[in-house]
């Protein structure tokens, strides 16, 4: 029995869920969603929960991060509930609940602890190269003497470490919640590893987003050109730091520059579309931001351009441009990477795909039982 | 008496018309037959206008296209009119040039000339002394529009409410919803306008604190008595709106609830007055509510209590959220439902509702338990997420109870036939409830028979606003559940529903469905058995009794369907067009041949409402029926006398087919009994045919609606089929 609780809808609010008491549970969301499946119905449930204020029924759900919010719902709803708009606030209600620190729910339903958390790591940012910074070479560009391997190579491990371990322990939480949902089955380890191509599809391709029907292929090549542009970028960063962050000039045909190239050009294209859709609003998904798509979408912005600012001045050999924006380039990608990874926006590259992992570990474990015959019942009982 | 034969419309190129106009002109020594190519022109009208005029035609019969056209082409003064059907339902659904179809012709013919030989044209019934007065009977939101408005038209209108205030329920509302866009402002009602304007009109008499002592008479002439105080006042009026409207559903019956119970369980009754008076508080303490539950459907829609749905109570209910929710906005408002009936505009109520954060439950209310300091916590079963829900403690629970017409309430009686000889079979009975609105001096008893649940309602969609009792029309709630507008509709309607009454009853004509009906039963009293079938199945308790049985016939209130005249088992009634011995000659008129001949017969006699139209239908879309069928068109099949099928039998007609209208509990019958009784009197008579050595198969009742028709061919071919096992008919050739 769940005892009514008006006070969860006025919680998700903040989270950007401002419509749910306006659905009036028609189902036609659920109806024309592309991604429903019979064991998975949403979102109308989901809202209903919300408009229960079943709080625990929502933390232990893994629908939300079943919506790839085509907004196909949001055009057909009758009353203006916005169901897709609710799921992607649920969603960062989860990720709230996912993470430990506690760090998450202040930035989605604080813009004080969001707006002071970027100050800080900007400032703390440029004061940590201020103080470790390498002798500064004016005569002609050598970014690799201001900004010594050395230093910045640990430094990035560290710092991707600690965001590493808050996020897998984000992960083990959702698992967590998760499993101990519905109907309740033992897995077997072997299933965890036959299951983790699951993992590996979906992480690399999202192919999800291509069932979404209303402008599919163009939404799923956006995100997945981000996606990869994003990727190379920080393998470029981190594991081949050396062609990246180097005082020699490469040629433009080096595999490096042609990677950053992408990169960059992807990212910087898919950020401005974005930033300029959520602007016009015409697009479902645009229509509603909450102030941390807005962070993202930024900072994004902001970490690509001064990276890309930081290349020109390096080979127009600019020495001085180059380090001050290559300054700026870090502070803007601190935050944007410690905030946004484990803790707000960015956390659904890992709960996306995991949501996924999960529910086929649990589907695939209760075919496994129904399949096997009732354990404590003989044969010869059923011949009796 | 002149035969007219059209030979347009196919006609003339189907049928052998010299030896049809030989069936007139020998068979029957008609004087002046004549055919036209197109009758319906003006030219032909002229042809039949000169011969009234020029040869003294006085009846006329015009074989031609379907009695349901050309009625105002047709139409003679002073001239009775028959019209055979040789087109809807000869040619056009019978092969052209055939023998068979031919003998349909002339047989329809004979059938037609037959009937204009021996019926007379009526003459309008004129009743004394007419009144057209209206008499509203209640002063609520109904009777106060249904009396402006009979004022409004030029009428007079007296009216009766018992309290001491006219209003009614609507005068007990705070607000009401608004009825201009947005649709979800909180109006007043403005009633006191609308007391206003009845009060001061001069063309309406209040009787305020008053009830009906008794009302005897019939439409035109009902003599009123009206008891106010302790003086007896006396009204003649001409027609009756009943707008005695409805009152709550008992709250005490709804323990499970927790009404009665628990002191914060209320009606939306006691709500609205408490809002109407300030603050809404919790009658424990007193304290401004901070969370109330609405629970819907409050012996509603349930079996055990009222099994409707009173229309008006999910609006009534998100009113009085937004009452809640005005006096403090934070406060908590759940409304538990059934089905969220907010229809029309008053959706935008209900989205308002929504928006302003009141929570929505559809499923069953498990049960109300009261815990700590008054408050209570409501249990139900969420139909949306399959689960059981409850609330947290609430301030103030509202039961949404429905509404029960005041007709509903009273001793049940059946007027049965109380019939001392015993050797009658009853037909089925009314039950009427004695309410004490109308006092009705009727043999029938004194209220209008209920449709059902106790609403004083008929058949809205055929007899908008009618009772089943002639001149009386009920509007508002006492009628059906229906909410301010609808209530404003309806009283107009019923409004000018009475004006329709007088006028029609001051011209001697019928009331709908027969308006144009200038004929009424006559009784032959020298004959009367006093077996009081007459005034027992008279769908309208048009026929009183004296005290010796003898039936005492109120033309007025008679709907002139017939169904007295079917049910006289000494045939005594008749109309001056429509009567036993007419019917039966036209039958007798049917040439039955031989039985080495393999024709049979089928007699039809089918209801003019639906089952008339829906044959002309088939004939319309070409579907070929049966030849061996000749119709006979009643007004009601409660109007067949079994006589009819005596007589259709000892001819040699091998079957009788009664098509008529559905009956029982969403009936169709356009007089409501008439084919529910028609099936009662063919149950009596299988015993006698098997006397008789002929199986009870030959007669069988259909029941069809218009749109039937594509059926119908059907329906007569395995009638037909039927027959074809069962043999021909023994009595043919004697």
């Amino acid at each position: 029995m769940v005892t009514v609780n008006p006070r969860f809808a006025e919680k998700l609010k903040k989270f950007g869920a401002k419509t749910s008491t306006e659905c009036f549970n028609c189902g036609t969301c659920t109806a024309v969603c592309p991604l429903v499946e019979e064991e998975n119905l949403f979102p109308r449930k989901m809202i209903r929960y919300i408009q229960l204020g079943a709080e625990e029924k929502v933390k232990h759900s893994v629908e939300p991060w079943l919506c790839y919010y085509c907004g196909e719902c949001q055009q057909y709803c009758p009353r203006q509930a916005n169901p897709g708009e609710l799921m992607m606030a649920l969603r960062r209600y989860l990720t709230s609940v996912y993470d430990w620190t506690g760090l998450s729910r202040k930035l989605y339903t604080s813009k004080a602890w969001e707006v002071l958390s970027i100050i800080v790591l900007f400032f703390a940012t440029l004061g940590v190269v201020a103080l470790l910074h390498g002798p500064i070479v004016t005569t002609h560009t050598e970014l690799e003497t201001f900004a010594p391997r050395h230093i910045v190579d640990p430094a990035g491990w560290l710092f991707g470490g600690v965001l590493s371990i808050i996020l897998l322990i984000n992960i083990y939480r959702m698992y967590r919640l998760v499993m101990t949902s519905g109907e309740q089955v033992k897995i077997p380890w072997s299933l965890y590893v036959k299951e983790i191509f699951t993992l590996a599809l979906h992480f690399f391709t999202q192919r999800r987003f291509l069932d979404c029907k209303s402008r599919r292929t163009n939404r799923w090549l956006k995100h997945w050109l981000l996606m990869t542009g994003y990727a190379v970028a920080f393998i470029l960063v981190n594991a081949l730091s050396k062609w990246f962050l180097t005082n020699e000039f490469l040629s433009v045909f080096h595999p490096a520059r042609l990677l950053g190239y992408y990169a960059t050009i992807a990212m910087l294209y898919v950020t401005t579309d974005a930033i300029i859709g959520r602007l016009r609003k015409v697009e479902p998904v645009h229509q509603y931001s909450h102030s941390t798509d807005w962070m993202f979408l930024i900072l994004l912005w902001l970490t690509v351009f001064t990276g890309l600012l930081v290349h020109v001045f390096k080979y127009l050999d600019l020495p001085l441009p180059t380090y001050y924006t290559f300054a700026l380039h870090l502070a803007f990608t601190v935050p944007l990477l410690g905030l946004e990874v484990p803790f707000t926006k960015w956390s659904h590259l890992a709960y996306r795909p995991f949501a996924l992992y999960f529910m086929r570990l649990k589907e695939s474990a209760l075919q496994a039982r129904a399949r096997r015959p009732q354990t404590g019942v003989t044969a010869s009982e059923i011949g009796g | 008496m002149g035969v007219y034969i059209c030979t347009g419309c196919d006609i003339g190129e189907s049928l052998d018309l010299e030896a049809l106009s030989k069936v007139a002109a020998s068979e029957y020594k008609v004087p002046v037959c004549k055919t036209h190519p197109f009758l319906c022109s003006a030219e032909g009208a002229g042809l039949i206008k000169q011969d009234i005029a020029g040869e003294g035609v006085n009846a006329i019969v015009i074989a031609a296209c379907s009695p349901r056209v050309n009625t105002d082409v047709f139409d003679f003064p002073d001239v009775f009119v028959e019209r055979v059907n040789l087109r809807e339902q000869v040619v056009w659904c019978h092969p052209a040039n055939d023998e068979d179809t031919q003998m349909l012709a002339e047989d329809s013919l004979r059938m037609g000339i037959v009937k204009a030989q021996q019926a007379e044209l009526p003459v309008p019934f004129q009743a004394e002394d007419i009144s057209k007065t209206i008499l509203v009977v209640g002063g609520g939101l109904a009777g106060l529009t249904a009396a402006a408005e009979t004022a409004k038209a030029g009428y007079r209108a007296v009216l009766v409410e018992k309290k001491e205030t006219l209003g009614g329920w609507a005068a007990g509302l705070k607000n009401v919803v608004g009825l201009q866009p947005p649709y979800t402002e909180l109006e007043d009602l403005n009633l006191a306008d609308r007391v206003r304007e009845v009060e001061e009109n001069e063309k309406i008499t209040v009787y305020k604190n008053a009830q009906i002592e008794k009302i005897a008479g019939a439409p035109g002439m009902f003599d009123v008595q009206i008891r106010q105080n302790d003086n007896l006042y006396s009204e003649r009026v001409g027609a009756i709106v009943l707008a005695a409207g409805a009152v709550a559903y008992d709250a005490t019956k709804l323990e499970n609830l927790g009404f009665g119970k628990y002191t914060n369980v209320i009606t939306g009754e006691q709500l609205e007055e408490m809002a109407g008076q300030g603050a809404i508080k919790r009658p424990s303490d007193g304290k401004p509510v901070e969370s109330v539950a609405f629970i819907l459907c409050a012996g509603s829609r349930d079996k055990e209590h009222l099994p409707y749905c009173s229309a008006i109570c999910c609006t009534e209910s998100l009113k009085q959220a937004l009452y809640v929710k005005q006096q403090n906005p934070e406060a908590s408002v759940y409304i538990f439902y059934k089905d969220m009936r907010a229809t029309g505009n008053y959706e935008f109520l209900y989205q308002r509702v929504q928006k302003e954060g009141a929570l929505f439950f559809r499923g069953d209310v498990l049960g109300v338990a009261e815990v700590a300091d008054g408050q209570l916590v409501i249990a139900a079963e969420d139909v949306l997420v399959g689960e059981g829900i409850k609330t947290e403690p609430v301030d103030l629970v509202v039961l949404a109870t429905g509404m029960v017409p005041v007709t509903a309430i009273g001793e049940k009686l059946v007027i049965k036939a109380e019939d001392d000889k015993g050797a009658q079979e009853e037909a089925p009975a009314d039950e009427i409830i004695r309410s004490n609105i109308l006092n009705l001096e009727y043999r029938q008893g004194p209220e209008v028979p209920p449709l059902k649940y106790g609403f004083a309602d008929s058949h809205f969609i055929c007899f908008p606003y009618e009772t089943r009792r002639t001149g009386i029309y009920a509007a508002g709630s006492v009628r059906a559940p229906m909410d301010i507008p609808a209530t404003i509709r309806d009283a107009t309607g019923a409004a000018l529903k009475a004006i329709q009454c007088v006028e029609l009853t001051a011209a001697g004509s019928a009331v709908h469905p027969r308006v144009w009906d200038l004929s009424f039963p006559e009784f032959f009293m020298q004959r009367c058995t006093q077996c009081k079938r007459c005034t027992v199945e008279c769908p309208f308790g048009a026929i009183n009794e004296d005290e010796k049985f003898n039936p005492l016939p109120n033309p007025t209130r008679c709907r002139r369907c017939g169904t007295c005249m079917g049910s006289c088992p000494e045939r005594i009634i008749s109309f001056k067009n429509y009567s036993v011995p007419i019917i039966g000659s036209m039958l007798k008129a049917i040439e039955v041949p031989e039985e080495d001949e393999e024709k049979p017969r089928i007699l039809v006699f089918a209801c003019e409402n639906d089952a008339y139209p829906a044959l002309d239908m088939a004939g319309l879309n070409r579907l070929s029926i049966s030849p061996w069928v000749r119709v006979i068109p009643v007004r009601c099949l409660g109007s067949m006398n079994l006589v009819w099928i005596a007589d259709a039998l000892s001819k040699g007609i091998d079957g009788i087919l009664l098509l008529g209208c559905k009956h029982g509990d969403d009936y169709q019958c356009h007089f409501i009994k008439g084919s529910e009784l028609a099936n009662y009197r063919l149950s009596k008579i299988s015993e006698t045919l098997n006397r008789l050595a002929l199986e009870a198969d030959r007669v069988r009742m259909v029941q069809v609606s218009i749109m039937d028709y594509d059926k119908l061919p059907g329906i007569i071919e395995e009638f037909a089929g039927r027959l074809e096992e069962v043999g021909p008919n023994p009595y043919k050739g004697f």
